[in-house]
Order: structure tokens, then sequence, then C-alpha cells
């Protein structure tokens, strides 16, 4: 069965250039799944399956580490791997996301290959 | 002039970067005309110990050239990908000069972007802010990055 991404960023344009970063970066997912906030993303991940995230941080409604936080503690969708994109990737923020399962982090504005090089070994 | 230094730095790595464009950073001014005509702007505030905003000035044209390239498909007005593209853009900018402003982390907070337009607007600086502005060209296009600050 090919491999799901869900994308999350509340800019329709990140997320149209990530999407477009990860065929960049010669990533093949079969499905590339899109969300606007972390609400959103756990109604996703709740609804379908998921091989991996990659999300912002900071936006709308709920944040991104309010996601992590949230999904943490749910049992269904807790093991999931998730990597932070975003334009804040301090030492602070990016400590917090790990304590809640993030599994790594990327700074805005990205290569494909930082892509790769991050989201390749959880593939 | 502080931080001149570090808005090229980062501008010139995000557009080349994310939308595949070579920018040139001209002279840097502080802007003393507040009224900007037929253009874009993005623009993100700096909160916390320093305050502020950091904001991307385009015309439309070159608002649309640079959607279109970051896009990778035609835009023909401005619209709501126009703005999103735009603000996206500030976000980034802010992103990067947080960390020429705040090393540590822990002294400005970013708000969410945010992007206007119109045929004629003006966007007030702070009273006591020192206002930095860069102009950027590329091919026949120009847009200018303004940092406006001011510490507590």
């Amino acid at each position: 069965m090919g491999k799901t991404v869900l994308i999350v960023d509340d800019s329709n344009t990140m997320r149209k250039i990530v999407a477009r970063s990860l065929r960049q970066a010669g990533i093949d997912f079969d499905s590339i799944l899109e969300a606007a906030d972390g609400q959103e993303a756990l109604d996703v991940l709740h609804a379908n399956q998921v091989d991996v995230v990659l999300s912002d941080i900071n936006m709308p409604n709920m944040t991104g580490l309010e996601f992590l936080k949230a999904k943490s503690e749910d049992d269904a969708i807790k093991d999931i791997p998730v990597i932070m994109i975003s334009t804040e990737t301090g030492a602070d923020i990016i400590d917090e996301a790990k304590s809640y399962g993030a599994k790594g982090a990327i700074k805005k504005p990205f290569t494909p290959d930082l892509i790769n090089e991050t989201l390749g070994p959880l593939l | 002039m502080k931080y001149v230094q570090d808005i090229a730095a980062a501008t010139k790595e995000i557009f080349s970067t994310m939308i595949m464009l070579e920018v040139s950073a001209g002279e840097s001014f502080s802007r003393t005309n507040s009224k900007l005509e037929d253009s874009v702007s993005g623009i993100v505030g700096l909160a916390g110990d320093i305050k502020g905003m950091l904001a991307i000035h385009l015309p439309k044209k070159t608002a649309l050239a640079v959607t279109t390239a970051f896009l990778g498909m035609d835009v023909e007005d401005v619209d709501e990908d126009v703005c999103d593209a735009i603000g996206e853009l500030a976000n980034m900018l802010g992103g990067s000069l947080k960390a020429a402003i705040d090393p540590g982390g822990s002294k400005v907070q970013l708000s969410m972007p945010s992007a206007i337009h119109g045929q004629e607007y003006t966007i007030d600086c702070l009273a006591d802010a020192e206002l930095i502005t860069v102009p950027f060209t590329f091919d026949n296009h120009t847009f200018m990055v303004e940092l406006q600050i001011s510490q507590s």
C-alpha cells in the first residue's frame, strides 16, 4: 500500500510549496492530504491512514504545539511521526515540540534536499 | 545601519531557495513617505521586549510576478493566492530576522502574517521606532523590505 503524508499549514501557498518540495526531493507519496490547522489535522488523522505529518507551528485555532500535545494524548494516532516545518525553530520551541513527540524540525526557507534528509529516515 | 545585512541576507536566501529568484539589495534608507500606491504588502508584527513590524512592499506587477514564480502557476490579478503568498514571505522574513534581533528567542513574539493591497494606502510607523528600509531588484522589478523596531 502506498504512503500518505499530511501537510498542516494555515497558508495554502506553503502547503503547495511543501508538496512541490516533496516531489522535487524524489519522495513519492501516493496521497498528499492537507489541513489548515491543528484541529483539522487531528480530524484528518482519525479519518485516514497517514504515514507521516509535516506541520507548521504558528497557526490559528490550534497551533502546531497544541496539535502535537493533543495527538500525543490520543492512543489511536500518537505513534504517527511528525516533522515540524516553521519559520520559528528556536531551541525552546523545538524542545517543547520534541517533548510531545515531534521527530524533527525544518526551518523555512527550506530546500528539497533538507526535506529529504529529515523525512527520509522516517519512511 | 544595524540589521541591514541581516535583511539583505534573509531576503536573498528566501527568494533564492523558495522562489528561485536571485535578488540584489540596494542602498538602505528610512522611508519617510508612508503612502504606498498600487501595491501589495505582507506584514508580521513583533511583540514583547522588542516591538515593531517587518513588512515587504511590492508593486502589484512585482507581487504577481513573485507569486507566479512562488506557486509555479500564472496569477493575473491580486487575489487570495497572492495575499497568502506575500503574507507567507513576510512570515519567513520575520522568522529569519527574529534570529538576528532576538538571538535568545525569548524577547520577541511574531504575530500571524497578514497582507494588504490597494490603489493607495499608508502603513504608519511607530512613533519611537527605528526604521530600516532595504530596496531590492530582480529583472525589471523592485520591492522593499522594511523593519521597524522599538526597544521597550
